[in-house]
């Protein structure tokens, strides 16, 4: 009798549950397909690269407040949904199939940040024909697969040849170089790259080594590449990862020169790695050093709204919202089908071909090759110093 | 030849973590037949109690250390009591499908506590000896024994070796010397006559996951000395260590021991000599490899009831 009476309970509670959404989709399409435009922002918010995700999170929400509180777009509010790809590409692709099925009409995605999930995204996304514009996938790949993928930073074709010239021009005492990287397709395309170039123009590559993700322990690896004494240790990959290296690498009384890409550049490579991180290098696709009085007010207006200062991927994500924002001013129909709406963005992203049509943001100035690349865009080099990142003494404007 | 010496050291100090982890698992199985997933997540637990000992409570590292031991202790035995006991007579599945389901309970729960941020022990507030860095300038390392052929040993490495050591006899000692070892080598023969025969064997069962939990739970902070702690850590650690424990033959503390000794090796030999980016898969055709020609294990008794 008892046994009953609980299933009861529970027939009832689950229908219940189960009857809430549906009430809620049908008041909401009512009201709102005037009234509210929706874009979904998909990144890495738990798992090891979550740092990137919040500074990516704020970062859209401080544009969204901007946007909303200016009067919207064309009188429409625009409703940012953060979706969570856990850093991974199995996770991207569910995040992925729930944004183009999903009830609430998206227009458009900013996202994803990891190459890994922007590849595995953009199956789908190219499926149904929505815009991917990311913030921060840099393989070469993500924009060359897919005519709806964009991106507002460089890619690591260009990364890696930067990084190895750097390493050659710049920091002339450096005669030879390890590598040490991610076995993702970030990782390995930045490798690739960068390999590539430094055969090019002769810097002596002793080792290469890889390591998996959300692996903790470098030992093995480091002892390798330690016996091998390079001048320059280059790690092609993402902060946690980085800075467990750093740190395990000045433990084992490794003394070479640390170097890292775009993926290292978070404030918690400085956490993990502590006072390893010393004197490392990175690149980066933006400094707030180098922007312009855009940039300025929008690092003020950053911190009055979350209480921190903004990174590189805060500002570029602030950028693509505003892109997005732009695309749909221009090219919104309230009459015209949800599958137009999201083509003509892309139409409209494409046009973007030539420094007079590019998109002046904090970040510079944004415009699209064929593949939807932007190849304009320098790279500038940070260094830690005193716990802090800053812009190393040489800058390299010009590749070779 | 240098490069040899280290790695077969890096090797060491991995598998006496995993040896330590391992025991763990086969220490609950060996007693109840249960392959109990949420030990990886004790691990990780003991880990962050101790981190949350020292930097909430600014409690000292050598309190924290033991403190953190019997928190999870504790938690092992809760647990038991909570999770396992009820099913004692069930079926052996619907135990095994609980543990997975308090494993991911345990890291979801250390997700919405610590969030899934890696954190790592403050250096200051860990005893001087235990942090080795090299100084940029004169390539000298501090707080660590120079190898012959430029390798380094830190203290640290050390401490950990001694360590697991020094555990591992004293829970040999304790199994075959003390009463409540014998308590327990007589629930893993046969847990009914042992009933019969007058042994709580409840009781005995919550002493097996207690000490498992507090091995594990040194070893989460041996861990995170070097490593990072996340509320993941359980589930990379655990999954070797399991396959250590499974290499050792599942049930027997020596096979535990020396299968995390020699998954440990396979790993750093495998990483650094071969890929990095398949030091687990190295790992695991070894002890497939072993299972293949041995089923039961190094160690393993061949019973027929053996999942």
């Amino acid at each position: 009798m008892r046994n009953w009476f609980v299933g009861l309970l529970i027939v009832g509670f689950v229908s219940v549950l189960g009857c809430q959404p549906q009430d809620k989709k049908n008041t909401s399409t009512t009201q709102t397909t005037q009234k509210e435009l929706k874009v979904a922002v998909a990144a890495p918010y738990t798992g090891s690269a979550a740092a990137f995700g919040e500074m990516i999170r704020r970062g859209a929400e401080l544009r969204q407040k901007e946007i909303n509180e200016a009067g919207g777009i064309n009188g429409m509010k625009l409703t940012l949904l953060f979706e969570d790809d856990a850093g991974k590409g199995s996770e991207a692709s569910l995040v992925a199939e729930r944004i183009v099925n999903s009830p609430q009409k998206i227009v458009a995605v900013v996202g994803h940040f990891n190459s890994t999930c922007s590849l595995a995204g953009q199956e789908i996304y190219d499926r149904v024909g929505i815009v991917e514009l990311s913030p921060g996938s840099t393989a070469v790949e993500v924009c060359e697969r897919s005519p709806w993928t964009f991106r507002n930073l460089y890619h690591d074709g260009f990364q890696g040849k930067f990084i190895a010239q750097y390493i050659d021009n710049v920091l002339t005492d450096i005669e030879s170089v390890a590598v040490f990287f991610d076995n993702d397709d970030y990782g390995r395309g930045l490798r690739n790259a960068f390999v590539a170039e430094a055969e090019r123009i002769g810097l002596n590559l002793v080792a290469s080594e890889a390591y998996e993700r959300d692996s903790t322990n470098f030992k093995a690896q480091l002892t390798s590449i330690k016996a091998k004494n390079p001048d320059a240790i280059f790690i092609s990959g993402l902060f946690t990862e980085a800075g467990l290296i750093v740190k395990q690498g000045r433990e084992a009384g490794i003394t070479a020169q640390f170097f890292g890409a775009d993926g290292v550049d978070s404030p918690d490579f400085l956490t993990v790695a502590g006072s390893a991180a010393e004197g490392t290098y990175l690149t980066t696709p933006f400094t707030f050093g180098a922007g312009g009085t855009e940039a300025k007010q929008m690092e003020a207006n950053f911190k009055a709204l979350h209480g921190v200062t903004p990174d590189t991927w805060a500002a570029l994500t602030y950028d693509a919202v505003g892109m997005i924002k732009e695309a749909l001013e221009k090219t919104y129909n309230a009459e015209a089908s949800i599958e137009d709406n999201r083509k003509a963005i892309r139409e409209h992203l494409a046009s973007l071909d030539t420094p007079e049509e590019g998109y002046e943001g904090v970040t510079g100035l944004t415009y699209f090759d064929i593949n939807g690349d932007t190849v304009n865009k320098p790279a500038y080099v940070k260094i830690v110093k005193d716990g802090q990142f800053v812009a190393a003494e040489k800058q390299l404007r010009e590749l070779k | 030849m240098a490069q040899l010496l280290e790695q077969f050291i890096n090797g060491l100090v991995l598998g006496g973590i995993y040896a330590l982890i391992a025991v763990g698992y086969t220490m609950v199985y060996g007693i109840i037949q249960l392959i109990n997933f949420a030990h990886g997540e004790i691990f990780m637990f003991g880990a962050y109690l101790a981190l949350m000992l020292i930097t909430v409570f600014n409690i000292p590292f050598w309190i924290a250390v033991p403190a953190s031991m019997l928190l999870c202790a504790m938690l092992g035995m809760l647990i038991d009591l909570v999770a396992y006991r009820p099913l004692r007579d069930a079926p052996r599945l619907s135990a095994l499908i609980t543990a997975i389901g308090i494993s991911l309970v345990l890291q979801n729960l250390a997700r919405m506590i610590w969030s899934a941020r890696p954190r790592l022990f403050p250096t200051e507030t860990l005893p001087a000896f235990l942090v080795s860095e090299v100084n940029m300038q004169t390539g000298e390392i501090l707080n660590a024994i120079p190898l012959p052929g430029g390798g380094v040993l830190p203290y640290r490495d050390v401490c950990i070796l001694l360590l697991a050591v020094v555990l591992m006899i004293a829970l040999n000692r304790l199994i075959y010397l003390t009463k409540i070892g014998k308590a327990m080598r007589a629930c893993a023969q046969n847990r009914v006559a042992s009933n019969l025969m007058g042994i709580k064997t409840n009781q005995v069962i919550a002493v097996t996951f207690a000490i498992g939990s507090a091995l594990g739970a040194i070893a989460g902070i041996m861990v995170g000395l070097s490593e990072n702690i996340t509320p993941t850590m359980g589930y990379y650690k655990g999954v070797a260590a399991f396959a250590a424990a499974v290499l050792g033959g599942i049930g027997n503390i020596t096979g535990a021991m020396l299968g995390g000794i020699i998954i440990g090796l396979a790993e750093v030999f495998g990483a650094g000599y071969i890929s990095g980016g398949y030091r687990l898969a190295i790992a695991y055709i070894i002890m497939i490899a072993v299972i293949v020609i041995r089923p039961s294990g190094l160690f393993g008794k061949s019973t027929g009831t053996r999942a």
